[in-house]
């Protein structure tokens, strides 16, 4: 991260967004916004990223429209120690892309494996049977990081956009009651 | 590499324990420097968020994870000024007498080489140095008498009253939880609002974090706080008998050596034997303070037995604090469980955010989707839970060693290996099971417990105390037995964990060893 895109993320910790490229230039927005206007990401591969959208989709409803895999594109592009991931909390050793990647890989190597496409284009009933048996570590052949950890990573990465914002629980009805709000959503 | 001004002591860790020895010490007149591997956080950098509050915990961890329960260490540890108490939930139990007598009482693990009679006055100095809540009477139920709590007890919701029928029904009694918050103004402090964000910082001081107790004490009496700056080594005279400083990288990665009289180890319970292994010299060649092979070993952790419970009514959940409303020693005997050797501490009616570790999310980890949304929007309201923390007992296979693999200053990652036993899955299991009976006693309607893995919490040992280098790294004042002018700080000198909250005592042992250090300056590092 270089100075410019240091004090930019710096104003946005104080704001409660994250800095986005747009165009080479860091703006800050919601992964949200993000999403909704199309930024590229800055690391995920297009397909990468389908695969989190979908997989944050069954997990937690609402979370590929808040920006999931925007969310977690920006989070493994910045230093380790900027990084606001669930990851971060769980051990992960960083870089954290090198996670997501082999736990992409995984889904997809192992849905192709049950049914012939990747998770993206798998049915919705598909999706939550595959990340039934993937939270149990029932899935044969799987090859990456434990099924079940992939689950907690991907499913907090979801919580954190769906609920964990000032939005999300407005949306649960929950008083929020910050000492210091993260402007906006977060 | 440049070579700093000599100071009388640098104090490697600005947390808990290191902000207690900077301070005690910066107003006894001596020149302090305090150093610390992350950010100069202050109290603005505190955001009310979960997904913020993870700025504060480590990340890139220097540690490899080993054992069949493996120490949860990103969770638990911290990350710049302030360290793992500028997240801690600020439960302040104490230990008691029965903590310092294991050996002695139960021919089990250690004795301490003090009592409690020996930590007591520290406890209460510290509770009026920087402000405790609580009802220290009614703690006499378990205790000797003490001094009062300064402040009287936090405000109550109802997340913790809906528990008390079921603990009166299992004989349990429970009193106001001691907490390291302001339950009135303090000092200057604001009085708690009660808004459940303790466990990303409270950033208007209302919970005693050092960056508004110790530490700004420390500022204030003239020591200086160097951020960013990692010691790799402690370094040597040539006998090998003193300390003459340490040896650090500043934050662009340049090496500094850093003198001073003596130095403080206040780096955390793993940090601290990964230093002290990695100074190895011809005169200590198994590394410093470890002629005895000790360094690294018998690290210890608490498991939690946490008992979830929906209820009909609006709990209001969201209010009070992450630490606890009420608390209690009932169990706290080493035997009060049939068929399961350590103590208990009950807490119940703590604030749980929606989202995070510890949120409500993940109090059914199994739920995702639609049915984890249906969950969610009951559990906002009438979701409630309570805790048992069970007491490890030390194992010397438990322990830190140094990895062949290195960080980036070149220093050897330490590798932490950590595995419970049978006793200590019996008392998890017990603990479980008299949840589940108080849970039952209350009104809920359902009632759940999440057993996947036994948790590490609190991480203690590595560097105990003990009455000789034949059991032991430093006395009980964090001297270490072989080089009199280092110590050591912090969780890692209990020479065994209890089952209560840790900090308190770390800052009650600090206090008395930094006390001891200053009182005896001249002949230890004059």
């Amino acid at each position: 991260m270089d100075a410019l895109e240091r004090r930019v993320f710096l104003k946005g910790a104080g704001m409660g967004m994250l800095a986005f490229t747009v165009g080479g230039a860091n703006v800050l927005m919601t992964p949200e916004q993000a999403r909704a206007q199309g930024v590229p990401f800055r690391l995920l591969k297009a397909r990468e990223a389908e695969t989190i959208e979908a997989l944050g989709e069954t997990l937690v409803p609402g979370a590929q429209r808040a920006g999931i895999a925007h969310f977690v594109d920006q989070q493994v592009s910045v230093l380790p120690g900027e990084a606001l991931l669930e990851a971060r909390q769980l051990n992960v050793k960083p870089p954290f892309v090198n996670f997501y990647r082999a736990a992409i890989g995984a889904v997809d190597k192992a849905a192709e494996a049950r049914s012939g496409r990747r998770f993206a284009v798998l049915a919705t009933t598909e999706q939550r049977d595959f990340v039934d048996a993937m939270r149990q570590n029932k899935i044969d052949g799987w090859q990456g990081p434990a099924g079940s950890f992939v689950y907690l990573i991907l499913r907090s990465d979801a919580v954190d956009v769906v609920y964990g914002t000032m939005e999300g629980y407005e949306s649960l009805g929950v008083p929020y009651m910050p000492h210091i709000a993260p402007e906006k959503r977060w | 590499m440049a070579t700093q001004e000599k100071v009388d002591v640098v104090i490697v860790g600005a947390g808990a324990s290191g902000s207690v020895f900077a301070a005690v010490l910066a107003k006894a007149g001596k020149k302090v420097v305090v150093m610390d591997n992350g950010p100069d956080w202050q109290t603005s950098d505190l955001i009310s968020s979960d997904i913020w509050g993870r700025r504060v915990k480590p990340a890139g961890a220097p540690f490899i994870l080993e054992g069949k329960h493996p120490v949860s260490m990103g969770a638990q540890g911290g990350w710049g000024v302030g360290g793992a108490a500028l997240h801690y939930f600020a439960n302040f139990p104490r230990l008691l007498p029965n903590d310092f007598r294991v050996r002695s009482e139960h021919n089990r693990a250690h004795d301490w080489p003090i009592s409690y009679d020996d930590v007591a006055p520290f406890y209460d100095k510290v509770a009026h140095e920087i402000g405790v809540s609580g009802d220290a009477k009614a703690e006499e139920l378990w205790r000797p008498k003490g001094q009062p709590y300064p402040m009287p007890p936090m405000k109550t919701f109802r997340n913790g009253k809906v528990w008390l029928k079921g603990f009166e029904a299992n004989g349990i009694r429970m009193v106001p939880a001691a907490v390291g918050m302001n339950s009135i103004e303090f000092k200057g402090r604001a009085a708690c609002i009660y808004d459940g964000w303790c466990h990303v910082g409270c950033p208007i001081g209302a919970l005693a974090n050092p960056l508004v107790t110790f530490l700004a004490d420390a500022r204030k009496a003239g020591a200086e706080v160097r951020a960013w700056s990692t010691v790799t080594r402690v370094l040597t005279d040539a006998s090998g008998g003193k300390v003459t400083g340490v040896e650090y990288y500043d934050q662009k990665q340049e090496k500094h050596v850093q003198p001073a009289n003596a130095v403080v180890l206040a780096a955390w319970a793993a940090q601290n034997p990964r230093l002290l292994l990695n100074s190895a010299t011809d005169k200590h060649d198994k590394g410093l303070a470890n002629r005895n092979g000790l360094v690294g070993k018998y690290l210890m952790t608490h498991f939690a037995s946490g008992t979830n419970a929906m209820f009909d009514e609006d709990v209001e959940n969201h209010m009070g604090t992450i630490g606890a409303q009420y608390m209690s020693y009932e169990r706290y005997g080493k035997t009060a469980h049939k068929g399961a050797f350590g103590s208990t501490f009950i807490v119940a009616g703590s604030a749980i955010k929606v989202s995070g570790l510890g949120g409500l999310a993940n109090t059914r980890p199994d739920l995702f989707g639609a049915d984890l949304h249906a969950f969610m929007k009951r559990a906002v309201k009438n979701l409630s839970r309570m805790n048992a923390f069970g007491e490890e007992l030390p194992k010397i296979e438990n322990r830190l060693e140094l990895a062949s693999e290195k960080d980036e200053f070149g220093m050897p990652l330490g590798r932490i290996i950590h595995s419970y036993d049978d006793n200590d899955a019996a008392l998890w299991n017990a603990n479980f099971e008299e949840g589940m009976k108080i849970a039952k006693a209350t009104d809920a309607k359902d009632v759940w417990q999440g057993r996947a893995v036994q948790p590490t919490i609190h991480l203690m040992g590595g560097t105990i105390m003990g009455t000789g280098a034949a059991n032991s790294v430093v006395n009980s004042f964090g001297q270490t037995h072989e080089i009199p002018n280092l110590y050591c700080a912090g969780p890692g000198i209990f020479a065994t964990g209890g089952a209560s909250n840790p900090t308190y005592t770390i800052f009650a042992l600090s206090m008395r060893g930094a006390e001891h250090l200053a009182k005896n300056w001249s002949t230890v590092a004059g």
